[in-house]
Protein backbone atom coordinates (compact mmCIF):
# COMPACT_ATOMS: atom_id res chain seq x y z
CA UNK A 1 0.00 0.00 0.00
CA UNK A 2 1.34 3.41 -0.75
CA UNK A 3 1.09 6.71 1.52
CA UNK A 4 -0.56 9.57 -0.22
CA UNK A 5 1.84 11.12 2.17
CA UNK A 6 5.33 9.76 2.45
CA UNK A 7 5.97 7.42 5.38
CA UNK A 8 2.58 8.68 7.23
CA UNK A 9 -0.02 5.67 7.08
CA UNK A 10 -3.15 7.31 7.27
CA UNK A 11 -5.50 5.60 9.54
CA UNK A 12 -8.16 4.85 6.25
CA UNK A 13 -10.99 1.94 5.46
CA UNK A 14 -8.64 -0.29 4.08
CA UNK A 15 -5.98 -0.02 7.07
CA UNK A 16 -8.40 0.25 9.69
CA UNK A 17 -10.47 -2.90 8.46
CA UNK A 18 -7.14 -4.58 7.78
CA UNK A 19 -6.03 -4.36 11.31
CA UNK A 20 -8.93 -4.87 13.16
CA UNK A 21 -8.55 -7.35 14.80
CA UNK A 22 -5.20 -6.61 16.07
CA UNK A 23 -6.17 -3.30 17.95
CA UNK A 24 -9.28 -5.03 19.27
CA UNK A 25 -7.23 -7.21 21.14
CA UNK A 26 -4.72 -4.37 22.35
CA UNK A 27 -7.43 -2.83 23.02
CA UNK A 28 -8.64 -5.89 25.33
CA UNK A 29 -5.74 -4.52 27.81
CA UNK A 30 -7.35 -1.83 28.89
CA UNK A 31 -8.87 -4.72 31.33
CA UNK A 32 -6.83 -5.66 34.05
CA UNK A 33 -8.01 -9.29 33.53
CA UNK A 34 -6.94 -9.36 30.06
CA UNK A 35 -3.80 -7.94 31.08
CA UNK A 36 -3.14 -10.73 33.25
CA UNK A 37 -4.24 -13.21 30.73
CA UNK A 38 -1.85 -11.79 28.00
CA UNK A 39 1.34 -12.11 30.69
CA UNK A 40 0.07 -15.80 31.61
CA UNK A 41 -0.20 -16.66 28.21
CA UNK A 42 0.64 -14.57 25.45
CA UNK A 43 -0.31 -16.60 22.24
CA UNK A 44 -3.51 -17.77 24.09
CA UNK A 45 -4.35 -14.57 24.77
CA UNK A 46 -3.97 -13.72 21.20
CA UNK A 47 -5.61 -16.44 19.67
CA UNK A 48 -8.93 -15.06 21.21
CA UNK A 49 -8.75 -12.18 18.97
CA UNK A 50 -8.18 -14.52 15.68
CA UNK A 51 -4.61 -13.32 14.74
CA UNK A 52 -2.76 -14.43 11.98
CA UNK A 53 0.62 -16.03 12.58
CA UNK A 54 1.85 -12.78 11.18
CA UNK A 55 0.20 -10.54 13.62
CA UNK A 56 0.90 -12.65 16.51
CA UNK A 57 4.11 -12.71 15.45
CA UNK A 58 4.82 -8.99 15.69
CA UNK A 59 2.90 -8.72 18.53
CA UNK A 60 4.98 -11.58 20.75
CA UNK A 61 8.25 -9.67 18.52
CA UNK A 62 7.22 -6.50 20.05
CA UNK A 63 7.60 -5.50 16.25
CA UNK A 64 5.75 -1.75 16.13
CA UNK A 65 6.98 -1.07 12.61
CA UNK A 66 5.09 -4.26 10.97
CA UNK A 67 2.18 -4.18 13.52
CA UNK A 68 1.58 -0.61 12.28
CA UNK A 69 2.08 -1.87 8.39
CA UNK A 70 -0.44 -4.91 9.29
CA UNK A 71 -3.07 -1.77 10.44
CA UNK A 72 -2.39 -1.23 14.16
CA UNK A 73 -2.88 1.95 15.33
CA UNK A 74 -0.60 3.23 18.05
CA UNK A 75 -3.13 4.64 19.91
CA UNK A 76 -4.37 0.69 20.52
CA UNK A 77 -1.39 -1.30 19.85
CA UNK A 78 0.37 1.25 22.50
CA UNK A 79 -1.59 -0.65 25.59
CA UNK A 80 0.44 -3.70 25.12
CA UNK A 81 3.78 -0.83 26.54
CA UNK A 82 1.67 -1.14 29.83
CA UNK A 83 2.66 -4.84 30.01
CA UNK A 84 6.01 -4.54 28.75
CA UNK A 85 7.22 -0.95 28.85
CA UNK A 86 8.20 0.91 25.69
CA UNK A 87 8.16 4.47 25.91
CA UNK A 88 6.48 6.63 23.20
CA UNK A 89 9.71 7.63 21.83
CA UNK A 90 11.21 4.65 21.48
CA UNK A 91 7.80 3.23 19.62
CA UNK A 92 8.40 6.09 17.33
CA UNK A 93 12.43 5.13 17.13
CA UNK A 94 11.52 1.48 15.82
CA UNK A 95 9.12 2.89 13.46
CA UNK A 96 11.70 5.56 12.18
CA UNK A 97 14.39 2.69 11.71
CA UNK A 98 16.79 3.89 14.44
CA UNK A 99 18.55 3.62 17.60
CA UNK A 100 16.51 5.37 20.64
CA UNK A 101 19.45 7.90 20.80
CA UNK A 102 19.80 8.56 17.28
CA UNK A 103 16.19 9.42 17.44
CA UNK A 104 15.59 11.48 19.84
CA UNK A 105 18.68 13.62 18.35
CA UNK A 106 17.97 13.60 15.06
CA UNK A 107 14.51 13.79 14.97
CA UNK A 108 13.62 15.53 18.05
CA UNK A 109 17.05 18.01 18.64
CA UNK A 110 17.35 16.18 22.21
CA UNK A 111 21.00 16.63 23.29
CA UNK A 112 22.09 13.11 24.29
CA UNK A 113 21.58 12.01 28.04
CA UNK A 114 24.82 13.07 29.91
CA UNK A 115 26.41 14.72 26.74
CA UNK A 116 27.09 18.55 27.15
CA UNK B 1 -27.56 34.31 29.14
CA UNK B 2 -24.37 32.87 29.32
CA UNK B 3 -21.69 34.26 28.56
CA UNK B 4 -18.44 33.04 26.46
CA UNK B 5 -15.88 34.96 28.24
CA UNK B 6 -12.81 33.46 26.08
CA UNK B 7 -11.52 30.64 23.97
CA UNK B 8 -8.21 28.81 25.13
CA UNK B 9 -6.33 26.41 23.46
CA UNK B 10 -3.97 23.81 24.86
CA UNK B 11 -1.99 20.31 24.01
CA UNK B 12 -2.78 17.31 25.68
CA UNK B 13 -0.56 15.33 25.05
CA UNK B 14 -0.42 12.64 27.94
CA UNK B 15 3.36 13.02 28.94
CA UNK B 16 2.35 16.02 30.27
CA UNK B 17 0.22 14.88 32.89
CA UNK B 18 2.58 12.33 33.48
CA UNK B 19 5.26 14.72 34.33
CA UNK B 20 3.06 16.56 36.84
CA UNK B 21 2.55 13.18 38.64
CA UNK B 22 5.74 12.25 38.85
CA UNK B 23 6.83 16.01 40.22
CA UNK B 24 9.17 16.51 36.66
CA UNK B 25 8.09 19.81 36.12
CA UNK B 26 11.50 21.23 36.60
CA UNK B 27 13.65 18.66 34.94
CA UNK B 28 15.73 20.15 31.64
CA UNK B 29 13.05 18.54 29.23
CA UNK B 30 10.15 20.13 31.14
CA UNK B 31 10.60 22.74 32.52
CA UNK B 32 10.66 25.51 29.30
CA UNK B 33 7.26 23.89 28.63
CA UNK B 34 5.58 24.43 32.14
CA UNK B 35 7.51 27.71 32.49
CA UNK B 36 5.30 29.16 30.08
CA UNK B 37 1.57 28.24 31.34
CA UNK B 38 1.20 30.57 34.37
CA UNK B 39 -0.17 33.51 31.77
CA UNK B 40 -2.75 31.18 31.14
CA UNK B 41 -3.34 29.74 34.63
CA UNK B 42 -3.44 33.18 35.84
CA UNK B 43 -5.89 34.51 33.17
CA UNK B 44 -8.36 32.08 34.14
CA UNK B 45 -8.01 32.72 37.61
CA UNK B 46 -8.30 36.22 36.90
CA UNK B 47 -11.46 35.78 35.02
CA UNK B 48 -13.42 33.19 36.82
CA UNK B 49 -15.19 30.69 34.32
CA UNK B 50 -17.99 28.44 35.96
CA UNK B 51 -17.91 26.20 32.97
CA UNK B 52 -15.53 24.60 30.44
CA UNK B 53 -16.87 23.59 26.63
CA UNK B 54 -13.65 21.35 26.08
CA UNK B 55 -13.31 20.14 22.84
CA UNK B 56 -11.23 17.28 22.21
CA UNK B 57 -10.54 13.51 20.85
CA UNK B 58 -10.68 10.58 22.89
CA UNK B 59 -7.18 8.09 22.31
CA UNK B 60 -8.58 4.78 21.48
CA UNK B 61 -9.75 4.59 25.51
CA UNK B 62 -13.57 5.73 25.62
CA UNK B 63 -14.77 4.70 21.84
CA UNK B 64 -13.33 1.58 20.17
CA UNK B 65 -13.29 1.23 16.51
CA UNK B 66 -16.84 -0.33 16.35
CA UNK B 67 -18.82 2.71 16.95
CA UNK B 68 -16.95 5.73 15.98
CA UNK B 69 -18.90 9.14 16.27
CA UNK B 70 -17.67 11.84 14.22
CA UNK B 71 -18.98 14.65 17.05
CA UNK B 72 -20.30 13.43 19.69
CA UNK B 73 -21.43 16.22 23.13
CA UNK B 74 -21.50 14.89 26.59
CA UNK B 75 -24.33 15.86 28.73
CA UNK B 76 -23.82 13.83 32.03
CA UNK B 77 -23.24 15.37 35.13
CA UNK B 78 -20.25 13.52 36.00
CA UNK B 79 -16.82 12.33 33.56
CA UNK B 80 -14.81 9.69 35.73
CA UNK B 81 -11.04 10.02 34.29
CA UNK B 82 -10.23 6.73 32.24
CA UNK B 83 -7.99 3.87 33.12
CA UNK B 84 -6.00 3.82 29.67
CA UNK B 85 -4.16 0.70 30.92
CA UNK B 86 -1.72 1.87 32.98
CA UNK B 87 -4.12 2.39 35.89
CA UNK B 88 -6.07 5.38 37.26
CA UNK B 89 -4.40 8.58 37.56
CA UNK B 90 -5.36 10.36 41.12
CA UNK B 91 -7.62 13.47 39.76
CA UNK B 92 -11.15 14.19 40.61
CA UNK B 93 -13.72 13.59 38.43
CA UNK B 94 -15.01 16.33 36.29
CA UNK B 95 -18.54 17.35 37.07
CA UNK B 96 -20.47 18.29 34.18
CA UNK B 97 -23.55 20.79 32.98
CA UNK B 98 -25.83 18.59 32.21
CA UNK B 99 -28.65 21.40 31.20
CA UNK B 100 -25.66 23.47 28.95
CA UNK B 101 -25.04 19.97 27.13
CA UNK B 102 -28.43 19.03 26.50
CA UNK B 103 -28.72 22.72 25.23
CA UNK B 104 -26.13 22.64 23.43
CA UNK B 105 -26.89 19.34 21.26
CA UNK B 106 -30.71 20.83 20.78
CA UNK B 107 -28.90 24.21 19.25
CA UNK B 108 -26.28 21.75 16.90
CA UNK B 109 -29.56 19.64 15.46
CA UNK B 110 -31.62 22.64 14.86
CA UNK B 111 -28.94 24.01 12.88
CA UNK B 112 -27.79 21.03 11.25
CA UNK B 113 -25.25 19.44 13.10
CA UNK B 114 -25.61 16.13 14.21
CA UNK B 115 -23.76 15.26 17.60
CA UNK B 116 -23.89 11.72 19.21
CA UNK B 117 -25.98 11.94 22.60
CA UNK B 118 -23.73 10.61 25.11
CA UNK B 119 -25.02 10.55 28.66
CA UNK B 120 -22.72 7.80 30.27
CA UNK B 121 -18.86 7.85 29.46
CA UNK B 122 -15.41 7.94 31.07
CA UNK B 123 -12.88 10.81 29.92
CA UNK B 124 -8.98 10.40 28.83
CA UNK B 125 -5.98 12.63 29.06
CA UNK B 126 -7.76 14.52 26.14
CA UNK B 127 -9.26 16.02 28.72
CA UNK B 128 -7.76 15.73 31.50
CA UNK B 129 -4.29 17.52 30.38
CA UNK B 130 -5.88 20.66 29.39
CA UNK B 131 -7.51 21.24 32.56
CA UNK B 132 -4.57 20.57 34.54
CA UNK B 133 -2.83 22.81 33.02
CA UNK B 134 -5.19 25.45 33.00
CA UNK B 135 -6.85 24.92 36.43
CA UNK B 136 -4.01 22.94 38.11
CA UNK B 137 -4.60 19.70 39.95
CA UNK B 138 -7.24 20.00 42.44
CA UNK B 139 -7.14 17.76 45.19
CA UNK B 140 -11.48 17.22 45.67
CA UNK B 141 -13.19 18.81 42.26
CA UNK B 142 -12.58 21.26 40.06
CA UNK B 143 -13.40 25.28 39.81
CA UNK B 144 -15.80 24.42 36.61
CA UNK B 145 -17.84 22.33 35.24
CA UNK B 146 -17.58 20.79 31.80
CA UNK B 147 -19.13 20.09 28.67
CA UNK B 148 -17.23 17.58 26.80
CA UNK B 149 -17.21 17.60 22.95
CA UNK B 150 -15.81 15.12 21.49
CA UNK B 151 -14.36 14.88 17.84
CA UNK B 152 -12.70 11.84 15.55
CA UNK B 153 -9.68 12.96 14.54
CA UNK B 154 -8.48 9.01 13.92
CA UNK B 155 -10.55 7.11 11.83
CA UNK B 156 -10.42 8.27 8.31
CA UNK B 157 -13.03 10.03 7.28
CA UNK B 158 -12.17 12.81 9.98
CA UNK B 159 -13.89 15.99 9.27
CA UNK B 160 -13.15 18.43 7.46
CA UNK B 161 -11.24 21.77 8.67
CA UNK B 162 -14.15 23.96 7.63
CA UNK B 163 -16.68 21.62 9.45
CA UNK B 164 -15.24 22.33 12.72
CA UNK B 165 -14.66 25.77 12.14
CA UNK B 166 -18.31 26.20 11.51
CA UNK B 167 -19.53 23.65 14.93
CA UNK B 168 -17.61 26.60 16.47
CA UNK B 169 -20.08 29.25 15.19
CA UNK B 170 -22.80 27.14 15.86
CA UNK B 171 -21.47 26.68 19.63
CA UNK B 172 -21.09 30.33 20.22
CA UNK B 173 -24.72 30.82 19.57
CA UNK B 174 -25.88 27.88 21.39
CA UNK B 175 -23.59 29.07 24.75
CA UNK B 176 -25.07 32.38 24.19
CA UNK B 177 -28.39 31.13 24.16
CA UNK B 178 -28.29 29.25 27.21
CA UNK B 179 -30.87 31.09 30.10
CA UNK B 180 -27.89 31.34 32.85
CA UNK B 181 -25.55 33.48 33.86
CA UNK B 182 -22.56 31.15 33.51
CA UNK B 183 -18.96 32.48 32.45
CA UNK B 184 -18.29 30.47 30.02
CA UNK B 185 -14.90 28.93 27.92
CA UNK B 186 -14.20 27.00 25.35
CA UNK B 187 -10.91 25.28 24.92
CA UNK B 188 -9.52 23.59 21.83
CA UNK B 189 -7.24 21.09 22.63
CA UNK B 190 -4.89 18.52 20.18
CA UNK B 191 -1.00 19.55 19.12
CA UNK B 192 0.41 21.08 18.21
CA UNK B 193 2.33 18.90 15.31
CA UNK B 194 3.43 15.37 15.78
CA UNK B 195 3.63 12.13 14.07
CA UNK B 196 3.57 8.86 16.11
CA UNK B 197 3.18 6.65 13.22
CA UNK B 198 5.12 5.29 10.25
CA UNK B 199 8.44 5.81 9.37
CA UNK B 200 7.92 9.69 9.74
CA UNK B 201 7.32 9.08 13.54
CA UNK B 202 9.25 11.92 15.54
CA UNK B 203 8.26 14.64 12.73
CA UNK B 204 7.83 17.79 14.39
CA UNK B 205 7.48 21.49 12.22
CA UNK B 206 8.20 24.32 14.78
CA UNK B 207 7.82 26.78 11.96
CA UNK B 208 4.62 25.72 10.83
CA UNK B 209 3.11 25.39 14.45
CA UNK B 210 4.53 29.22 14.98
CA UNK B 211 2.36 29.86 12.01
CA UNK B 212 -0.53 28.23 13.13
CA UNK B 213 -0.39 30.27 16.75
CA UNK B 214 -0.48 33.40 14.84
CA UNK B 215 -2.91 32.89 12.21
CA UNK B 216 -5.66 31.08 14.54
CA UNK B 217 -5.82 34.10 16.04
CA UNK B 218 -5.29 36.54 12.95
CA UNK B 219 -6.46 34.70 9.93
CA UNK B 220 -8.53 31.53 11.31
CA UNK B 221 -10.10 31.66 7.99
CA UNK B 222 -6.91 30.49 6.21
CA UNK B 223 -6.48 27.34 8.75
CA UNK B 224 -10.32 26.89 8.05
CA UNK B 225 -9.36 26.24 3.96
CA UNK B 226 -6.72 24.17 4.36
CA UNK B 227 -7.42 20.16 3.65
CA UNK B 228 -7.20 17.43 6.07
CA UNK B 229 -4.29 16.53 4.12
CA UNK B 230 -2.52 19.79 4.36
CA UNK B 231 -2.93 19.28 8.29
CA UNK B 232 -1.30 15.76 7.54
CA UNK B 233 1.68 17.13 5.93
CA UNK B 234 2.18 20.64 7.31
CA UNK B 235 1.68 18.97 11.30
CA UNK B 236 1.76 14.86 11.25
CA UNK B 237 -0.28 12.32 11.13
CA UNK B 238 -1.67 13.13 14.69
CA UNK B 239 -0.93 16.61 13.97
CA UNK B 240 -4.40 16.96 12.76
CA UNK B 241 -5.73 17.13 16.16
CA UNK B 242 -5.15 20.84 15.44
CA UNK B 243 -8.39 21.30 13.72
CA UNK B 244 -10.31 21.00 17.03
CA UNK B 245 -8.83 24.35 17.42
CA UNK B 246 -10.79 25.52 15.20
CA UNK B 247 -13.98 24.70 16.88
CA UNK B 248 -12.99 26.89 19.49
CA UNK B 249 -11.91 29.33 17.51
CA UNK B 250 -14.91 29.63 15.69
CA UNK B 251 -17.00 29.95 18.66
CA UNK B 252 -14.90 33.56 19.01
CA UNK B 253 -15.79 36.80 16.97
CA UNK B 254 -14.15 37.58 14.13
CA UNK B 255 -11.23 39.91 15.89
CA UNK B 256 -9.63 38.69 19.13
CA UNK B 257 -7.25 39.25 21.02
CA UNK B 258 -4.50 37.28 22.43
CA UNK B 259 -3.91 37.48 25.97
CA UNK B 260 -1.61 34.62 25.88
CA UNK B 261 0.61 32.31 23.85
CA UNK B 262 3.34 29.91 24.64
CA UNK B 263 5.29 27.21 22.82
CA UNK B 264 7.90 24.91 23.18
CA UNK B 265 9.10 21.93 20.97
CA UNK B 266 9.08 18.71 22.53
CA UNK B 267 7.10 17.15 24.74
CA UNK B 268 8.06 14.12 24.47
CA UNK B 269 7.37 13.79 20.73
CA UNK B 270 4.87 17.23 20.24
CA UNK B 271 5.00 20.71 19.34
CA UNK B 272 3.14 21.77 22.84
CA UNK B 273 1.55 24.92 22.93
CA UNK B 274 -1.23 27.44 25.22
CA UNK B 275 -2.97 30.27 24.02
CA UNK B 276 -5.60 32.58 25.85
CA UNK B 277 -7.99 34.63 23.35
CA UNK B 278 -10.50 37.14 24.05
CA UNK B 279 -13.12 38.81 22.36
CA UNK B 280 -12.25 42.50 21.66
CA UNK B 281 -15.56 43.96 22.78
CA UNK B 282 -15.42 41.71 25.81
Amino acid sequence: MEDRIPETPLFDRSRQLRGYRLNKMAMGLVDPANREAFRKDEEAYLDRFGLSAEEKRAVMARDWQDMVRLGGNVFYILKISAISPARMTEIGAHQAGMDHETFLRERLGKKPAGGP
Amino acid sequence: MAKLIGGLGSSHVPSIGAAMDKGLTQTDDWKPFFDGIGPGRDWVVANKPDVAVVVFNDHGNSFFLDKVPTFAIGCAGRYDPIDEGWGPRAIPSFEGHAELGWHIIDRMVENRFDPMIVQEIEVDHGIQVPMELFFGKPDKAWPVRVVPVFVNVIQYPIPLPSRCYELGQVLRRAIESFPGDERVVVIGTGGLSHQLQGARAGFTNPEADREFLRDIAANPGRLAALSREDYVRLFGSEGAELMMWLVMRGAMDPEVVVRHSHYYVPASMTGAGMLVLENRAA
